[in-house]
């Protein structure tokens, strides 16, 4: 319809440019307009009608004359067509794994055998080629999805690069747009379009597959402390399986480590669902998280991703400073005694002048009170300011507390206390500072009466206050616990802080319980109350929420502290990518940036792989270096990062990378049609559905790539003008018989 | 044969008139006033309350059963214990005593019990299981002022139903219990005042003081067992001028020592 009312096909518009073929002056048809506007005007304001009719009669009358100036100047197209057999097409066939479901590579060769590559060749030379992780060419049309990766920017920047050699005139892409090598990137994208060549997309599969089930991603941390409570982030998708269950579940060490039943989403919703699990002893884990297969789905292998976690061999020390004998540092001693993760090293003000110690690894340790060096201080990994007044330390250990948190990246957690927050003067001390919450500037803020908890909103998904495994029973053990003995108020949250449990007087309103910030490199948290010792007195002997509680919230203190050297990678897996960046950043005694330092890594791998990896200082980052390494290789790798200041040495970290290959393949396999349309329309190309290629040799002419000539089209005689003319002439008469108008 | 009924019959007659004239005299050495102020303060809510256990006693007659129950020295030695506790600590503790009992689960809220005449009471089998699964939740027992094999025996029949699979050991020098404030490494035996004036210290046949305990199962004393002493006498009596200082001392340092413990281990 569109050719028999414009005469050309829709590209010709799009890629053509207007011109006018008579010659005239320009100027001379815009003066002419204003000049039928101000003839018409006159003739029908003066005419006995009401003014609206008039205008809409005049404005008819004026669009008609407009119209046939405009075809007076003979309008036409500008297009640039490809010379014939002059130019070659590249045809390039996804032929990996994802091609293969839904028999989506049996129809692209169908597709490309039954007319469509010999249409392309009476027009052009065709080239084949086979795309997978790089561009192959072929004689024949792949008939298997055989190759483990999909790479389309490579591919399509591999096609393209063929036009430094031959007239590329455009590329025809068939493919699922399953991308799993990292996506097109702005660069790629960028590169494609500089090289002017259409890029003509042939999609194939469903957009959504009929009944599966997808992991499409699982966020854990990769490092942590033995026998810690960790959680996995788990990103479902699912299609064809609304409202049914299904069991989450993590494997390590070869046994189930969690599971539990999850509710799956509407069909093509995303659901993130939180599953927590213990992490055991030290070394390097691989887990396996995803969702037991549910019979009839399309995609038997994406149920499951794999993550690395290094589950490291050291137990953080945390020092606890007390101001007076309470019950709460009792059940907090014998919670972290519980722990083989945690070491607890504690101050107690027994008498005005006395101080008993706990934990300690021998007599010297903190034999002279709490810490007032850097040295001293900075050997922990946590601290814990219980009931003790703000004055009790001297403005250098106010400021090594600051320090701790800020430079360090220690974790500090404030109780409450008849001595501690606002009561104890900390609101008018420099540490207020970096208090997650904003202290009332008064004193009597700590009442020794009872009070009920409840988790925050916040608090649902923290692994801190996860005393249960399910979410659901985790808010109602939380309203079950036992009231605490005393509250302290402290004032709202900071912007930026988590208040993750509330707490509620009998008569008054909620207060934050337990609020948590990140501050520099560290983090501090604020639980406000010494009362907590009654959910341990107050309810059976084997009952662990206390325990549970307390172990998190500790290991929450000091499990991200970094010491002298730390070591990162951009991801935990590298699915079917060898290059593997790293950043280290390095820090020297007193925790300051070593921006002089020698660093190295140490790549051990799969198969006896042993390299040596030099990193270099990043530019305008003090501290910071960082390396590049190839992982040719699918496996485990291990790194240990050593850092030197001249023979002395910093410190050393260790990570763990995953690189696997052909896995992200069965992933994402539905029709990215999105991608294609985006690729197409990013270089002058356009996506097509398999039904609707019939014209496609044809509008492929229509090209500036290659070898191409600019031909003219008229369109001035194109029945639609025609048709435009009639219209408004019928219009107006229409009118004025309705209107009596003459 | 008459005869020696006879003789048998005053010679009782006359240990009970002694008996009750050596009480009495003691009585008016340490007397026993009916009235204790409540201190001004008392409804301070505070971090640590004394608790004092009551108990059912055993079922007994005569002189020994009348002598022990959980109410002896109460409230003074509480009160003035607790005078020193505040002095000398940084435990912000309650003026006075609190009573509790094995009946009620009050005594979870009093993780640190006393103890008094241990060798008197009488714990149903209910109520030995409640003592324990007090000390399993993290609470502390200190029992005192009962002497000699016989009071051991009672006492021990009572904590075995609670605690039976518990050996009772007694607590070295080295013990943090013993240092955690005060260094007690050297002891004496503190006497009731039924000793003076003092020139023997034991009671029954109760010569030597034992400090002994129940740990649990990470070597933490639980049920820390003052057996042949008397604390609660100095305590009461550390105003009495008839009673030695040395023995007060001990008695406020080892409660002192006992009770910070309890708040640390």
């Amino acid at each position: 319809m569109f050719e028999f009312l414009f005469k050309y096909p829709w590209p010709v518009y799009r890629k053509g440019t207007l011109v006018l073929l008579s010659g005239w002056p320009v100027w001379l048809l815009g003066l002419l307009a204003l000049a039928a506007a101000v003839l018409v005007a006159l003739l029908f304001l003066r005419k006995p009608v009401p003014k609206t009719r008039a205008v809409v009669l005049a404005g008819i009358q004026w669009v008609g004359l407009l119209v046939l100036l405009i075809l007076l100047w003979q309008p036409a197209l500008s297009v640039s067509m490809l010379k014939p057999q002059q130019n070659v097409v590249a045809v390039v066939v996804d032929a990996s794994t994802s091609m293969a479901l839904e028999g989506r590579i049996g129809q692209a060769k169908g597709l490309l055998d039954s007319g469509l590559l010999e249409q392309l060749k009476k027009r052009f030379p065709v080239r084949l080629y086979r795309a997978g992780r790089t561009l192959e060419r072929v004689e024949t049309v792949p008939a298997q999805a055989d190759q483990p990766v999909t790479n389309l920017g490579e591919a399509l920047k591999g096609a393209t690069a063929e036009s430094a050699t031959l007239p590329i005139g455009a590329v025809v892409l068939l493919s699922d747009g399953a991308d799993n090598a990292g996506g097109l990137d702005s660069d790629t994208m960028a590169t494609l379009r500089r090289s002017r060549i259409p890029v003509h997309a042939v999609g194939f599969g469903s957009e959504q597959l009929a009944r599966d089930i997808e992991v499409s991603d699982v966020q854990i941390v990769p490092r942590s402390l033995p026998d810690a409570r960790l959680s996995a982030t788990v990103t479902l998708r699912q299609s064809g399986f609304a409202g049914k269950v299904a069991k989450l579940s993590v494997h390590g060490d070869g046994k189930v480590l969690a599971s539990r039943v999850v509710k799956l989403p509407e069909d093509g919703q995303t659901a993130r669902e939180v599953i927590s699990f213990q992490s055991g002893v030290a070394g390097a884990k691989s887990l396996k998280v995803g969702v037991d297969l549910l019979e009839g789905e399309t995609n038997r292998d994406n149920n499951v991703l794999t993550r690395l976690v290094n589950v490291e061999d050291r137990k953080p020390r945390i020092l606890y400073i007390e101001g007076e004998p309470r019950w709460e540092m009792k059940f907090i001693r014998r919670a972290a005694e519980l722990d083989r993760s945690l070491q607890l090293a504690s101050i107690l003000r027994t008498t005005q002048n006395k101080l008993y110690r706990q934990g300690t690894t021998d007599g010297k340790e903190l034999e002279h009170g709490f810490p007032d060096t850097v040295d001293e201080l900075f050997k922990y990994q946590g601290l814990v300011i219980g009931n003790v007044e703000a004055s009790y330390f001297n403005p250098v250990q106010q400021g090594l507390i600051k320090e701790f948190v800020d430079r360090r990246g220690g974790g500090v957690l404030f109780l409450g206390g008849r001595a501690a927050l606002s009561d104890g003067g900390w609101n008018k001390s420099e540490v207020a500072e970096i208090m997650p919450v904003m202290l009332p500037d008064r004193k009597s803020t700590f009442h020794r009466d009872p009070a009920t908890v409840e988790l925050a909103v916040a608090g649902r998904d923290s692994l801190i206050t996860r005393i249960e495994e399910d979410p659901e029973k985790n808010i109602s053990r939380w309203k079950a616990l036992p009231y605490l003995a005393d509250y302290q108020e402290t004032g709202p949250a900071k912007p930026g802080a988590l208040v993750l449990a509330e707490l509620s007087p009998t008569s008054k309103g909620k207060f934050p319980l337990l609020t948590t910030q990140n501050f520099g490199r560290g983090r501090v948290g604020v639980f406000a109350t010494g009362g907590s010792w009654r959910w341990q007195m107050l309810q059976d002997s084997k009952d662990m929420s206390h325990e549970v509680f307390w172990q998190q919230l500790l290991r929450w203190l000091v499990s991200s502290t970094s010491e002298h050297v730390s070591a990162v990678t951009d991801k935990a897996v590298y699915s079917d990518e060898t290059r593997v960046p790293f950043h280290v950043e390095v820090r020297d005694q007193n925790y300051l940036p070593a921006s002089d330092a020698t660093v190295e890594g140490h790549v051990l791998g799969p198969g006896g792989v042993a390299d040596l990896v030099p990193m270099r200082p990043v530019t305008g980052q003090p501290g910071v270096y960082a390396g590049e390494w190839k992982a040719d290789n699918a496996g485990s790798y291990l790194m240990e990062v050593i850092a030197k200041q001249g023979e002395k040495e910093l410190g050393r970290d260790v990570l763990t990378f995953q690189r696997e290959d052909g896995v992200a393949e069965h992933f994402r396999t539905e029709q990215n049609r999105e991608l294609l349309e985006r690729i197409a329309q990013q270089t002058g190309g356009r996506y097509y559905k398999p039904s609707d290629t019939g014209r496609l040799p044809e509008e492929i002419e229509y090209s500036d790539a290659g070898i191409s000539v600019k031909e003219t089209r008229d369109i001035w005689n194109a029945p639609a003008a025609f048709l435009l003319f009639a219209a408004l002439k019928a219009g107006e008469w229409f009118l004025r018989r309705r209107w009596g108008a003459v | 044969m008459r005869l020696r009924r006879l003789l048998t019959v005053v010679g009782l007659g006359l240990l009970l008139v002694c008996s009750l004239m050596g009480q009495r005299w003691i009585r008016d050495i340490f007397p026993e006033s009916d009235y204790i102020p409540t201190p001004p303060d008392a409804n301070e809510k505070t971090e640590f309350y004394f608790a004092r256990l009551r108990y059912r006693n055993v079922q007994a007659s005569g002189m020994w059963a009348m002598r022990g129950q959980w109410t002896v020295d109460y409230p003074k030695a509480d009160r003035q214990f607790l005078q020193g506790l505040r002095r000398l600590s940084r435990i912000h503790a309650n003026s006075v005593e609190h009573i509790v009992d094995l009946v009620s689960d009050d005594i979870f809220n009093y993780p640190f019990v006393y103890v008094v005449e241990a060798g008197h009471w009488d714990l149903p089998d209910a109520q030995a299981k409640k003592l324990r699964e007090f000390t399993d939740r993290g609470g502390f027992l200190m029992t005192d002022d009962f002497h000699g094999t016989f009071e051991w025996d009672v006492f021990t029949a009572s904590l075995n139903k609670g605690f039976g699979d518990r050996p009772i050991v007694d607590i070295e020098n080295s013990d943090p219990i013993f240092h955690v404030l005060y260094d007690l490494e050297d002891r004496i035996q503190v006497p009731g005042i039924v000793n003076y004036p003092f020139t023997k210290t034991y009671e029954y046949d109760g010569y030597e003081p034992k400090w002994r305990a129940v740990r649990d199962d990470k070597g933490r004393i639980v049920v820390a067992i003052c057996h042949n002493m008397d604390q609660g006498d100095a305590w009461e009596w550390a105003d009495s001028p008839h009673y030695p200082e040395k023995y007060t001392s001990q008695a406020y340092r080892t409660g002192l020592n006992y009770i910070i413990y309890s708040m640390t281990h």
